[in-house]
């Protein structure tokens, strides 16, 4: 607004001004008593630190402010994430709708749908969750089989989504539907945002083989969504999907999971430290770890340019995290420290998952190989 | 407060300006060509070109002036890529840090210890080229150059062109770390050159009727490549802004070249492992580089 006034703040400063209100703005309650929490309290906790974020201004960091984002860039966006772990602040419910919706909604959407919906994604007020995936389209994302048909005003979907993170507290699906059957593959679906709360929808909840409960599946039957609520034109839906799961979302999410990474590897380092038996393997992990975050460092520092060496720096993110991620679990469940069993048994289990969601590590190789490297399809 | 958990890496304009120029200066020089018809022989670049271009210099700090160690890097990095036989880096470090050396235009180097070899003798890079000068105290006393000592051949890193002798250099911790370094950053180069050799190999080889690129098996060997350079490349910055860095750190990097360097013979086939193709120039100077960093940083870290 006043930038010739107000320059802007340098990544330094940005981190100094993000580390002092974290340090006084997480709920104690949180960080003490973590474990005890009921869902319900913890939830709750949840969503009003979406809310704190946004009357703080910490939300839509990277969004234009024309929209009600901060106007930053990547290097504030990773900043926050990695302070925001350091200092164990919540994860808000917000994050479908922060990462997916609203750089999609500012791209593609129309002036009505921005009104309507970035406001209240940045304020935590509606929570929103993904139907891309399901039981028949995992990594073939475009056999799709849920189907809108044209109703009065906007279509009726039915079918059936699944990995859906966030759907018992959702408000909005950004969801991915057939709406032409006779359209070639990749013309035939369109993206729509659909209403929660309201009759036709199911939730069952999936128990994971760590035990926990992240996701669920949710069956759509006769669910209606009208025309307005449509992004972009019939038959869109997949080329406005693909361009939004290739942004560079990879870059904050990266940075969160380097701050869980380095610090199961300092309990690791603390318990098993003066192991001689695991000292080249907790070595090696350490030394991988910080590679992990110097990599991070060079995605961020090669973003202004957005040329070929960001494409290739921000491509291998996923899969180095995620691999490290199981290595390193895998080794604390290996040392066998009776102290924290439990904790790695659990998280061993958990860092299962992470090589199969957000893109299979497979599929991501593809992407690498045919995407960045250019390989023949 | 501590934003240093996303550290700046970011190039300086000495090193983006030096390293697109030797990159140009390399590629002009082979011409495309093999790197099996060169790298044996005599460079096809000319000492005198580096020379008057000034940038033998490019690593000179004046009053706090000059190229960082991330900027030698970049320029390392470029240089490695083509694998020119010349010790351009090396001159570069001797220069930056020995005042002596500057009195020359000549090829320099340095006597680099290595672990496993006996006590009092090490390994001077380039020790075969004629005219090439031995910097014996690059840490800036004013002990000149001198003439290469008798030695044996190195048949190992053919590109390196250089012999075993019993000689020693006093490298300052600085000068170890910083040669260490750009050893390390040049492989990291030729990593790079040999991942894009890989991908337009297996782009045009045909077999079963198709493009072997085109097999999602050789996909994820490549993909598998393209992450061990970035994560080399990564690292080395890493250690190219970080003092503390330990030889694990830099050995990590360098493994990461070497396994960049087994994918890629591995997707040529029966071709990666013959001679005339080429490939095994880069394996060989960076199983040497490997030899050479723990030396190198036991010498980095006594105070």
């Amino acid at each position: 607004m006043h930038d010739s006034e107000n320059p802007r703040e340098s990544i330094e400063e940005f981190g100094a001004r993000a580390d002092t209100w974290l340090s006084t703005s997480i709920p104690p309650r949180w960080k003490s008593e973590r474990g005890a929490l009921s869902t319900s309290e913890s939830d709750a906790i949840r969503r009003d630190w979406d809310r704190t974020l946004s009357e703080a201004g910490f939300a839509g960091l990277s969004l234009p402010k024309e929209f009600g984002g901060q106007g930053m860039g990547l290097a504030e966006e990773v900043a926050f994430h990695v302070l925001a772990a350091k200092a164990q602040a919540p994860d808000g419910l917000a994050r479908i709708g922060k990462i997916l919706t609203a750089p999609l909604l500012v791209r593609f959407g129309t002036v009505a749908q921005q009104a309507r919906y970035l406001p209240k994604i940045l304020n935590g007020e509606e929570i929103w969750c993904q139907g891309f995936s399901e039981p028949t389209a995992g990594s073939d994302l475009a056999s799709i089989a849920s189907r809108a048909t044209r109703v009065s005003g906007g279509y009726h979907i039915r079918g059936r989504k699944t990995w859906t993170s966030f759907v018992q507290h959702a408000d909005r699906c950004l969801m991915l539907v057939q709406t032409d059957e006779q359209a070639p593959r990749y013309k035939n679906l369109s993206l729509f945002l659909v209403d929660m709360r309201q009759a036709g929808v199911t939730v069952d909840d999936i128990r994971q083989i760590s035990g926990a409960v992240h996701f669920a599946e949710v069956q759509f039957t006769d669910v209606f969504v009208s025309d307005d609520d449509r992004v972009g034109a019939d038959g869109e839906g997949w080329k406005l999907a693909m361009s939004i799961l290739s942004d560079e979302r990879g870059g904050a999410e990266a940075a969160t999971r380097y701050v869980e990474i380095r610090s199961d590897i300092d309990a690791l380092l603390e318990t098993c430290g003066d192991r001689p038996d695991l000292a080249a393997e907790l070595s090696a992990l350490d030394i991988r770890a910080e590679a992990l975050r110097w990599h991070l460092s060079k995605v961020v520092d090669l973003e202004g340019e957005q040329g070929e060496a960001f494409l290739r720096a921000v491509s291998v993110l996923k899969v180095v995290w995620s691999e490290l991620w199981q290595d390193v679990t895998r080794a604390g469940w290996r040392a066998g420290n009776p102290d924290d069993r439990e904790h790695w048994r659990f998280q061993y289990l958990e860092s299962r998952s992470a090589s199969i969601y957000s893109g299979t590590n497979e599929i991501q190789r593809n992407i690498m190989a045919e995407r960045v490297l250019g390989l023949p399809r | 407060m501590n934003v240093n958990a996303v550290p700046s890496s970011t190039v300086g304009e000495i090193g983006l300006m030096a390293a697109e120029a030797v990159r140009e200066l390399a590629l002009k020089a082979t011409g495309g060509s093999k790197i099996s018809t060169y790298v044996e022989g005599p460079s096809p670049l000319a000492w005198n070109e580096l020379v008057e271009g000034g940038w033998d210099l490019a690593g000179i700090v004046e009053n706090g002036e000059g190229a960082t160690r991330r900027d030698l890097v970049e320029i390392a990095i470029a240089w490695g890529e083509q694998l020119i036989p010349l010790p351009f880096m090396l001159t570069i470090v001797a220069k930056r840090h020995s005042p002596a050396s500057l009195e020359t235009d000549a090829p320099l180097t340095m006597a680099l210890p290595i672990v496993s070899l006996p006590s009092g003798r090490s390994y001077l890079p380039f020790g075969q080229l004629d005219g090439i000068l031995l910097v014996r105290d690059p840490g800036g006393s004013t002990d000149g150059v001198h003439s290469i000592p008798a030695g044996q051949a190195d048949d190992l890193a053919l590109s390196l062109h250089g012999i075993e002798a019993d000689e020693i250099s006093a490298l300052s911790p600085q000068v170890a770390r910083d040669v260490a370094i750009v050893l390390v950053a040049e492989c990291v180069g030729g990593a790079r050159q040999l991942l894009a050799d890989g991908v337009s190999f297996v782009g045009t080889r045909e077999q079963f009727g198709q493009p072997i690129g085109s097999f999602q098996a050789i996909k994820h060997h490549l993909a598998n490549a393209l992450i061990a350079v970035e994560l080399a490349e990564s690292t080395t910055i890493w250690a190219s802004v970080d003092d503390t860095v330990s030889a694990a750190v830099l050995l990590f990097a360098v493994d990461q070249c070497i396994k960049t360097a087994e994918i890629v013979v591995q997707v040529h086939g029966g071709l990666g492992f013959t001679w005339e193709m080429g490939l095994h120039f880069y394996l060989r100077h960076m199983m040497m580089v490997r030899e050479m960093v723990p030396g190198l940083i036991q010498l980095a870290t006594i105070e």
